[in-house]
């Protein structure tokens, strides 16, 4: 992946950028041909041509939203992108890939998720913290890590799991086995030998795949939607190159409420 | 074959009545079957004894024992995992670096003064292995941790290997280390090439390198 040969870095332009694929582990090029993609906010990080991207709930977007976007919660932090041309995803360096649902359901961790098609829809999971996109199209989702694909019945660390395919009945499991009995007993009332760390996973059973990140560190909360506070970012509030600290930071402080978040909501 | 590495960052074990596995704990992705995780106190075998060996060396990782019937999937902080398999010799690492091992493997803990003296105590200090590290003897596998990509550099009698202090990883068969420096004037005046100590292993055997030089 990393050029030719004998060559340096390849260098791509917008006749050999994939089409709809990896670019590489991290990266992954999109192509509208007046198309629509859903994307999650600061997912791109370079594009080709003309797009352009809109919140959900851009007023010509409204059809597009009421057919394909059913999550008011994750509003704010979608946009559509419409156009021709060629579009980069990447999420800070973690692992990216495309799949592929066919008349399928597949419920995923809600902040992996980094584009989809609008022939896909969108739901939330009953599982909070989860999106379930049911249809046929194409998504792009995110992982710490590259992703293993598992078939049940098979017992999932919480903070691996990734995301789950036509699983019936996702659910917790218990292992508290070793603090039975007299030792066991001893060790829960004492706390001495401490706790395995292992007694809650997610159990899956039944005909499916799941789908696990290969480690147990989760991708960080990251908030969408603002200017990143950093050096270098007009607006951000941030020195040219200064250390400024968090508590350098000008302007108005922005309260909770105030009509700007208000606007984010609705996605103005 | 009890390890099995699915990519790079997760390793696959089964496990199987009779046979225990030690991990580290919390380093459980997933499991099939009837497996049981229990918090070792002792961190490791042994007795009461070892235990407090353990302790004062600082050597004494929380692991726990894996038992039952079933595959586990083993993977860590994100860090690159290197299954190494031990027939009969011994492997020196540290301890925060155990993912697993198997339960056949014999564990113990070793005073770098007793490799060189104070010498040996000075190369534990730059490599950052401490006073103490690990042992692994026996037949069995481990599941090592590493900061990127690991490769194994073999050792022979005629080629000594020279390895950067925080790129090693581990070490196993009939090898001697001694720290070299080459500190010079310029290191003194601040001009230095950063290179300036080196391990340097001879004999027979190999050493694991991490392409890499944070520590865990």
């Amino acid at each position: 992946m990393y050029g030719a040969p004998g060559g340096g870095p390849t260098v791509h332009d917008p006749m050999t950028l994939p089409v709809d694929d990896n670019v590489n582990n991290y990266t992954f090029c999109v192509e509208l041909k007046g198309s629509q993609w859903f994307l999650q906010k600061g997912k791109m990080i370079a594009y080709y041509g003309s797009i352009d991207f809109n919140g959900v709930g851009h007023g010509r977007l409204d059809r597009l939203v009421r057919t394909s976007f059913h999550s008011p919660l994750h509003a704010s932090d979608w946009v559509v992108a419409e156009g021709s041309g060629k579009m980069l995803l990447a999420d800070r360096a973690f692992d990216v890939n495309s799949y592929d649902l066919d008349d399928g359901n597949l419920t995923i961790r809600s902040g992996n998720l980094l584009a989809f098609q609008p022939s896909l829809s969108l739901k939330q999971s009953i599982v909070p913290g989860f999106l379930t996109l049911i249809g046929t199209g194409k998504f792009v989702a995110a992982s710490n890590g590259p992703v293993v694909f598992m078939e049940p019945p098979l017992r999932v660390d919480p903070q691996a799991l990734v995301g789950w395919a036509d699983c019936p009945s996702p659910c917790h499991h218990y292992d508290h086995g070793y603090l039975t009995g007299v030792m066991g007993g001893l060790r829960a009332l004492t706390g001495l030998g401490g706790a395995s760390g292992e007694e809650h996973q997610f159990e899956f059973v039944g005909a499916g795949t799941v789908l696990l990140q290969s480690t147990e560190i989760l991708m960080a909360e990251q908030a969408t939607g603002a200017v990143p506070h950093e050096p270098g970012v007009p607006g951000s509030g941030a020195g040219a190159g200064g250390h400024g600290g968090p508590g350098a930071q000008s302007g108005a402080p922005r309260l909770p409420g105030q009509l700007g978040d208000l606007q984010r909501r609705f996605g103005l | 074959m009890t390890f099995r590495e699915i990519n790079s960052k997760i390793v696959e074990a089964t496990v199987v009545p009779g046979q225990r596995l030690y991990s580290q704990r919390g380093a459980m992705l997933a499991y099939r079957g009837e497996v049981s995780f229990t918090p070792n106190v002792q961190g490791g075998q042994g007795g009461v004894m070892s235990m407090i060996g353990r302790r004062l060396a600082n050597e004494d990782t929380p692991l726990m024992t894996v038992e039952g019937s079933g595959t586990v999937l083993f993977g860590h902080g994100g860090h690159h995992v290197q299954v190494i398999r031990l027939t009969g010799d011994t492997l020196y690492v540290e301890a925060d670096r155990l993912l697993a091992f198997e339960g056949t493997l014999q564990q113990g803990t070793m005073f770098l003064g007793s490799q060189g003296g104070v010498m040996g105590m000075v190369r534990g200090q730059i490599s950052g292995q401490g006073l103490f590290t690990t042992t692994l003897k026996g037949q069995g596998a481990v599941a090592v941790m590493a900061h990127g990509g690991v490769f194994e550099v073999p050792i022979t009698p005629q080629r000594p290997v020279h390895v950067d202090p925080q790129a090693y990883v581990a070490h196993h068969g009939d090898v001697r280390n001694k720290l070299s420096t080459a500190l010079g004037w310029r290191d003194m005046v601040g001009r230095g090439s950063g290179e300036a100590f080196q391990l340097e292993l001879s004999g027979s055997g190999a050493v694991f390198v991490q392409a890499s030089e944070e520590k865990l």
